[in-house]
């Protein structure tokens, strides 16, 4: 399925869908060998923003752990970058964890440390570059994020909404082509959450970054998606993957067009 | 059959018909009332139900959130037991009120264990995970130990520095004081006994070589446990929780290394330091009896100097490094094994300092034999 077209009204960038950045054949995912999800089929293409959704408890954030390479799926495979995670060494994990960033939903960002630390660490265990040139990169990581001016503060001493975009600064302190994301909206106000979603935009567009977004904010789906792939907890399995508006006014799954038109179970 | 029953303001009718139970309220159904009627209901039901229990509010008057609680008690009698439920005699709002607080009601009926032999296999399986994260969590902390070896840049120096301020010198005081006054104790206690040989100046003897072989490196891990051992568990155990942990290794950076080896490094650094300091003012509190009795510095430091050995001095310093070695690392692996929730970082808090002081009394007992055995 194509991305969306590039038009003033859509912000985010299209996606060229000839290169796949992620690909999942037959994944399921779980507890204890017992699934949550099966069968998962999905290619996340080079420079799209996707999110994926779905009911509380659907294995959402399971599947963002296995493809952080955190959890091992119960079986099938996913390639990052055309590199087979599931079964490789650590050597190969390494590898793979230098090309994507994580932020995930609490921000996670080390606390005792400052905003230029956080950023500074993936450089400082992973590249040679000298104090300074580090200080510089993550400098330049905070100002694309906005935080330029609030580098030598602690998370404790921002809000919310910047600590999650410190995450995201930190998330490009390697400069990866993909970047995973878990419910970046949790806890913001409406306008925090907007200010988010166009953060992400304008990176898609300036660096071609990759987004996969673990998310059920319809507003955030809406806006800058250009797929949403859903889970379903109770058939086990992806049910739907296109464009979020389609999918809410053509999917054949009533469940679907009801979960993206906010309408309530209880509702017939 | 039928029986009725009284309960201020509200009562209930149940009656019994080849069709059923039918149970009626008449009055109201809230928090104040519930209590009475779900009683009066529980005493009053035939042990033969029928095929279904009807619950009729019609004659009810208000009926809350609570109230309606009666509605959910029957219907899991109902389940549980092999009857139907219906709720008759509702307003539109009130069958809204009742289906959604009869939601996800089934009883649970299954074939999982219960009892002893449930709490059997659970603790069962947490004395196996334990064992495999102990054997797992050791085999880490000696092949990151073999890494820094060979590639020092590996450790965080400017952590294990910070470690080592908090952990040794921020520890100081604690231990000056309790080193101090366990010497004078322990004077105290012998010279009575050992006046009665004439021996009071063997007291130095006694304060030497407990407190340097044995009280000065015990005191001080045990003061490492309840200090550090438990703040390398909050600490560690906060990264997991915040998700911290998770962060570090999609970046591809080992937590055991990032975080544990550097804890490590500045407590075995720093215990034995301590418990020399604290053996010091140990044998300076012993004085402090001998001196008030009338015996000089010169006079005690001699018998001092001839209690002690090389070798028990060794000991002492041994002892104290495999205790900050066991210490810290039981902190750790409590920090990195805390679960989720707001209480997790206080039981691993509280599973480090009670492990790390059974484990240092362990060690201490095996330490005492081996140091026998070969003649320290």
């Amino acid at each position: 399925m194509n991305t969306a077209a590039p038009t003033p009204s859509n912000t985010a960038a299209v996606a060229p869908a000839s290169k796949i950045a992620v690909a999942l054949r037959g994944v399921s995912i779980g507890y204890n060998g017992v699934p949550v999800v099966e069968d998962i089929d999905l290619e996340i293409f080079a420079g799209e923003i996707l999110f994926i959704g779905g009911g509380s408890g659907c294995g959402k954030t399971t599947l963002l752990s296995s493809l952080n390479t955190l959890r091992p799926p119960i079986s099938g495979s996913i390639k990052i970058d055309g590199i087979e995670i599931v079964g490789a060494d650590q050597e190969t994990l390494q590898s793979v964890r230098r090309r994507f960033g994580m932020m995930y939903q609490l921000g996670a960002l080390f606390g005792g440390m400052t905003l230029l630390d956080n950023v500074r660490l993936p450089l400082e265990e992973f590249t040679d570059l000298d104090r300074a040139s580090m200080d510089e990169v993550a400098r330049a990581k905070l100002g694309l994020v906005g935080l330029g001016e609030h580098a030598l503060k602690q998370p404790s001493e921002i809000s919310g909404g910047m600590q999650k975009r410190a995450a995201i600064a930190r998330a490009l302190a390697l400069d990866p082509q993909i970047i995973f994301l878990d419910e970046p909206s949790a806890g913001l106000d409406p306008v925090t959450s907007a200010d988010l979603d166009a953060l992400i935009v304008a990176l898609n567009h300036m660096l071609g970054t990759t987004f996969v977004i673990i998310s059920h904010e319809l507003a955030s789906i809406f806006a800058i998606g250009h797929r949403f792939a859903m889970l379903d907890g109770a058939r086990k399995r992806l049910v739907a993957l296109g464009p979020p508006a389609e999918l809410r006014d053509h999917s054949p799954d009533e469940w679907v067009r009801r979960f993206l038109s906010r309408v309530p179970s209880s509702e017939t | 059959m039928s029986a009725s029953k009284s309960i201020p303001p509200t009562t209930v009718t149940i009656t019994s018909t080849p069709e059923g139970v039918r149970v009626e309220p008449v009055g109201d159904l809230t928090i104040a009332t519930l209590a009475a009627v779900r009683s009066a209901v529980e005493r009053e039901l035939p042990a033969k139900l029928g095929p279904s229990i009807t619950l009729d509010l019609a004659k009810s008057g208000e009926v809350d959130a609570s109230g309606v609680g009666l509605a959910v008690f029957l219907y899991r009698t109902a389940k549980s037991r092999g009857a139907s439920f219906v709720c008759v005699g509702v307003t539109a709002d009130r069958r809204v009120l009742v289906d959604l607080a009869l939601r996800g009601q089934d009883p649970q009926i299954h074939g999982a264990p219960t009892g002893l032999v449930r709490e059997v296999g659970i603790a069962s399986l947490a004395i196996y995970e334990l064992a495999v994260d102990l054997v797992r969590f050791s085999g880490e902390l000696v092949l990151v130990a073999v890494q820094l070896v060979f590639k020092p840049r590996g450790l965080r120096v400017r952590d294990t520095l910070n470690a080592m301020a908090r952990h040794g010198t921020d520890a100081v005081p604690v231990v000056s004081l309790l080193g101090l006054l366990i010497g004078a104790i322990i004077a105290f206690q012998t010279f009575d006994p050992l006046s009665k040989y004439g021996a009071k100046l063997q007291v130095a003897d006694v304060v030497a070589i407990s407190i340097v072989r044995e009280l000065g490196p015990l005191i001080t891990a045990i003061i490492l446990a309840g200090r550090s051992g438990s703040a390398f568990a909050a600490e560690i155990g906060t990264m997991k929780v915040t998700q911290e942990l998770d962060a570090l290794r999609t970046f591809g950076i080992d937590p055991v290394r990032f975080l544990v080896m550097p804890r490590m490094i500045a407590a075995v650094l720093v215990t034995p330091l301590l418990s020399v300091w604290a053996s010091m003012l140990g044998v300076a509190g012993g004085y402090a009896v001998l001196g008030a009795h009338g015996f000089t510095v010169a006079q005690y430091m001699s018998e001092v100097k001839v209690a002690l050995t090389v070798g028990g001095f060794v000991q002492g310093l041994i002892k104290a490094a495999i205790f900050a070695l066991l210490v810290s690392a039981i902190g750790c692996l409590a920090g990195l094994r805390t679960g989720q929730g707001p209480g997790a970082v206080g039981v691993s808090t509280t599973r480090a300092v009670v492990a790390g002081i059974v484990a240092i009394i362990l060690a201490d007992s095996v330490l005492g034999a081996f140091f026998y055995t070969i003649g320290i």
